[in-house]
């Protein structure tokens, strides 16, 4: 079982170079063909922003006034990483139907198809980062110790979203109804995430026992932190449970990468 | 005498001998086995049972198969549709791996198989040849070295920076052969992949192979079902049958078996 996760760490280290170009082929690949090429990267998440921001602060009117942040800065801080992680959870479950020659025709370790189709998404998040602390900044918000747990969010959202793909990948490889079933999951988890929505509303309206099960959601989890440190101001290992829970589903997601991993890795280029 | 001719005229022709014992290809007892399902569905169920009972048959593509080729060598392999190359093939290009047995590569495989997989439609020719160069690992300073040669070799005049979703197929496929041809392998892997293009072409590509295999240190696998072809360019030949390898040797004698009443 070591054996193996060693097998998936050195295979992402020594083809890092390659890894690193196709990521950057997988953006221009996207952007070629419109004159603005790049800028369609960032437009699609931005209007979305803008039209739930107008929808839900001016139509719903969901912020709370007495809020000590504004609604938009919370609403964006959940938003981005979310645009991430809806990728890695659509696409990214199907990595290597998209990249079936990588597989097929090529000589190329399949985990590293994840980490390039990550790598890449996480490329496109960073750029929206950067539009996410612009509009804190206009707002002024502080600047202060809380928000070094951006980065590092960022790097552990990396790291798990990638092993969440590897997995995934090798079992829709081998079978496309597990990359049906993620794609079909990818709109509830929006909805269901607490994306849009503070979590804690769920304990006061009775359904508390839906927050005990979203504990165990790695997107909620993510969604949180990133708001603990740019809102709430507040570490995201803080609360023992929360943070404990995600660290089981991380452990969980990494033993049943790896073992899906020994078990299907050299099957998937016979089935693909 | 006349051996000595003989032995001169292979010898212009180009690497027709191994130069040492160092085995590049090795195949140990290899076999590699198709699961067949019924449907989907039974192919979705047998991924979790051990027992067969979902599967309506089991193909050997290779059968407990074993041989070893050194450095240098030409070899063919030859068989008729289904025999089992194509597979062995991917076993040595690494995309596949055997269901039994061990395969030992050493060395930079280069494989002329499947011409124009893997090209992307969106980005130029030009792109397409570096993003190759990238997923084979290779450096820039190496890429820069065989960029012009491969474009010069292609002949697609301005249509290199074009998207190639503008291409014909025999443009994708002259790319293909073209970037394949530049770089300088440690072992050439061909399938069929001489029927590209015009005669023109095709005489280019014969030519390019011939240069190819004059290094000596080339070693070179090829899979045909013409023996025409495997004579021109291999001194030993392996005759695959349903997965097996029914004969191992010298290429006229190989393709004399191959082309004779086999029952």
């Amino acid at each position: 079982m070591f054996s193996t996760l060693a097998t998936i760490i050195k295979d992402n280290w020594q083809w890092r170079k390659q890894i690193g170009h196709l990521a950057i082929f997988e953006l221009m690949k996207q952007a070629r063909g419109a004159v603005l090429g790049w800028a369609w990267l960032a437009v699609k998440p931005i209007v979305f922003i803008v039209v739930f921001w107008f929808a839900l602060e001016i139509g719903l009117r969901a912020g709370s006034a007495d809020a000590a942040y504004p609604y938009f800065v919370w609403l964006v801080a959940g938003l981005i990483p979310w645009f991430y992680m809806s990728d890695m959870f659509s696409t990214g479950s199907d990595v290597l139907h998209r990249y079936s020659y990588l597989v097929n025709k090529v000589k190329f370790p399949l985990s590293g198809i994840s980490t390039l189709y990550s790598l890449s998404t996480l490329i496109v998040n960073a750029v929206l980062f950067v539009i996410l602390f612009v509009i804190y900044a206009a707002y002024g918000m502080p600047w202060d110790i809380y928000l070094i747990q951006v980065p590092i969010l960022m790097l552990l959202m990396f790291v798990f979203w990638d092993m969440f793909s590897i997995l995934t990948s090798q079992l829709s490889g081998i079978s496309k109804d597990f990359g049906q079933l993620m794609k079909a999951l990818s709109q509830p988890l929006f909805w269901l995430s607490g994306i849009l929505f503070n979590m804690n509303v769920l304990e006061t309206s009775g359904f508390g026992w839906a927050a005990n099960v979203m504990l165990f959601n790695p997107v909620t989890f993510f969604v949180t932190a990133f708001r603990d440190a740019l809102c709430d101001k507040r570490w995201f290992w803080e609360d023992p449970v929360f943070f404990g829970c995600f660290v089981a589903v991380f452990v969980a997601t990494l033993v049943s990468m790896v073992l899906v991993y020994r078990h299907f890795h050299e099957e998937v280029s016979d089935v693909l | 005498m006349s051996f000595d001719a003989e032995e001169r005229l292979l010898e212009s022709l180009g690497p027709r001998v191994a130069v040492s014992d160092e085995p590049v290809v090795k195949f140990e007892h290899v076999t590699k086995t198709y699961k067949l399902y019924k449907n989907d569905r039974s192919r979705f169920l047998g991924l979790f049972s051990r027992n067969n009972k979902e599967l309506v048959g089991i193909v050997h593509a290779n059968n407990d198969l074993s041989f070893e080729i050194k450095k240098g060598e030409a070899v063919a392999l030859i068989g008729r549709n289904g025999a089992g190359k194509s597979t062995a093939l991917k076993m040595v290009t690494g995309v596949s791996y055997p269901t039994t047995g061990t395969v030992t590569v050493n060395g930079r495989v280069s494989a002329l198989l499947e011409l124009n997989a893997g090209f992307d439609g969106q980005l130029t020719g030009r792109e397409n040849l570096s993003l190759r160069s990238q997923v084979l690992g290779m450096s820039k300073k190496e890429y820069q070295e065989i960029e012009e040669r491969a474009i010069d070799f292609a002949e697609l005049g301005l249509y290199i920076d074009q998207p190639m979703k503008s291409y014909s197929s025999g443009m994708k496929a002259r790319l293909g052969f073209a970037f394949a041809a530049s770089i300088d392998p440690d072992i050439l892997v061909v399938d069929e992949a001489l029927s590209v293009g015009d005669k023109e072409f095709r005489k280019k590509c014969i030519n390019r192979m011939r240069e190819i295999m004059s290094n000596e240190n080339v070693t070179v696998l090829f899979v045909t079902h013409e023996s025409a072809a495997a004579q021109e360019f291999c001194t030993r030949g392996i005759v695959l049958s349903e997965g097996t390898k029914v004969f191992d040797g010298p290429i006229d004698d190989a393709v004399e078996y191959y082309e004779g009443p086999a029952d």
